[in-house]
């Protein structure tokens, strides 16, 4: 039976997740629609989502066919990979040691760019290679956000057979970003960023040493509840790191 | 072809962020693997070697590019 200990991470690591990569792809498209207007970004969003739906309903199928304790190991790495990955990244920006994440920087840098291409192209078909060029620009946002999305609900949902769920976690994630990011048209900068990364890589990574074990045998105490008790001792780790990093670069600077 | 390349990209990075810790960890998966194939750990102890190895890596991880970051 699929309870809230299951159910809980799974959508709450998804729609974290999806929050944070949603909000990345959006200030790309916004740059694009303010540089170059509505129709080239909607456009190439569309475009990246329809390859994006096309990727899951591939592969959705195929999981299906998987041995689950197979699917739990490789998945499980992989989230390993994935999420030790973000958690380095997350608490070497909380230590000072990487640049915090700007979404006012990179819609700055996006339309700087946009703007660039405007005004050193001079050719007749001006006006449509421009749109492409910002089309292309959307696309690109969307799709390799949309890959990193797409992966984080594979792997939290395939392992119990809660990819629906996973998936709802991430759409109301986008319904979110796009209904707050439609009404301010701005980045969404005072989103915590930062946080929810450090917060993310934290899940992700209790995913990961969850997914393996079971793929090897391992049969948690308390089963999906050890979860929470591997989510804290990450989170714990991760605080650590960041510490020892502030520390390192601190009295290098003296 | 350029949109392939940086999915490509994308996807290489999302796994081999940082070479180091990712072959640690594979190898930490294979080593606990092994154990528990052989029977020289049970189900529990390989469960709580590869919690506490993950724990340790991205501790060192991170403290060896702070490191590295301060030279």
């Amino acid at each position: 039976m699929t309870d809230w200990s299951s159910l809980a991470p799974a959508v709450g690591a998804a729609f974290l997740a999806s929050l944070v990569e949603v909000v990345e792809a959006f200030t790309i498209v916004l740059a694009v629609a303010t540089v170059r207007g509505l129709r080239p970004a909607v456009t190439g969003t569309l475009a990246a989502l329809a390859v994006l739906a096309a990727t899951v309903l591939v592969l959705g199928p195929l999981l299906e066919r998987v041995p689950i304790e197979a699917l739990q190991l490789v998945i499980g790495i992989l989230l390993l990979l994935f999420g030790l990955g973000w958690l380095r990244k997350a608490a070497l920006r909380a230590g000072g040691v990487i640049a915090l994440h700007d979404e006012e920087a990179i819609f700055a840098r996006e339309r700087a760019g946009l703007e660039a291409a405007v005004q050193g192209e001079t050719s007749g078909n001006r006006a449509r290679s421009l749109d492409w060029i910002a089309g292309i620009t959307a696309f690109k946002a969307v799709l390799l956000e949309g890959l990193e999305v797409v992966f984080i609900v594979i792997a939290v949902g395939a392992g119990r057979g809660m990819l629906a769920p996973a998936a709802l976690g991430a759409l109301a994630a986008c319904a979110l970003v796009l209904t707050v990011g439609a009404l301010m048209h701005k980045p969404l900068s005072r989103v915590p960023e930062n946080t929810l990364k450090f917060g993310v890589g934290v899940m992700l990574s209790a995913f990961g040493v969850f997914w393996t074990g079971e793929g090897l045998g391992v049969a948690w105490p308390g089963h999906d509840l050890a979860l929470l008790v591997l989510a804290v001792l990450f989170l714990g780790a991760g605080l650590l790191a960041a510490s020892l990093a502030r520390r390192i670069s601190t009295e290098a600077a003296r | 072809m350029s949109i392939l390349a940086e999915v490509l990209a994308e996807l290489f990075g999302m796994f081999l962020a940082d070479i180091r810790l990712t072959a640690a960890i594979l190898a930490l998966v294979a080593g606990v693997a092994a154990a528990m194939h052989w029977g020289a750990i049970g189900s529990l102890t390989g469960g709580g070697a590869l919690l506490a190895g993950c724990l340790v890596l991205v501790i060192a991880s991170v403290v060896l590019a702070a490191r590295a970051a301060s030279r």
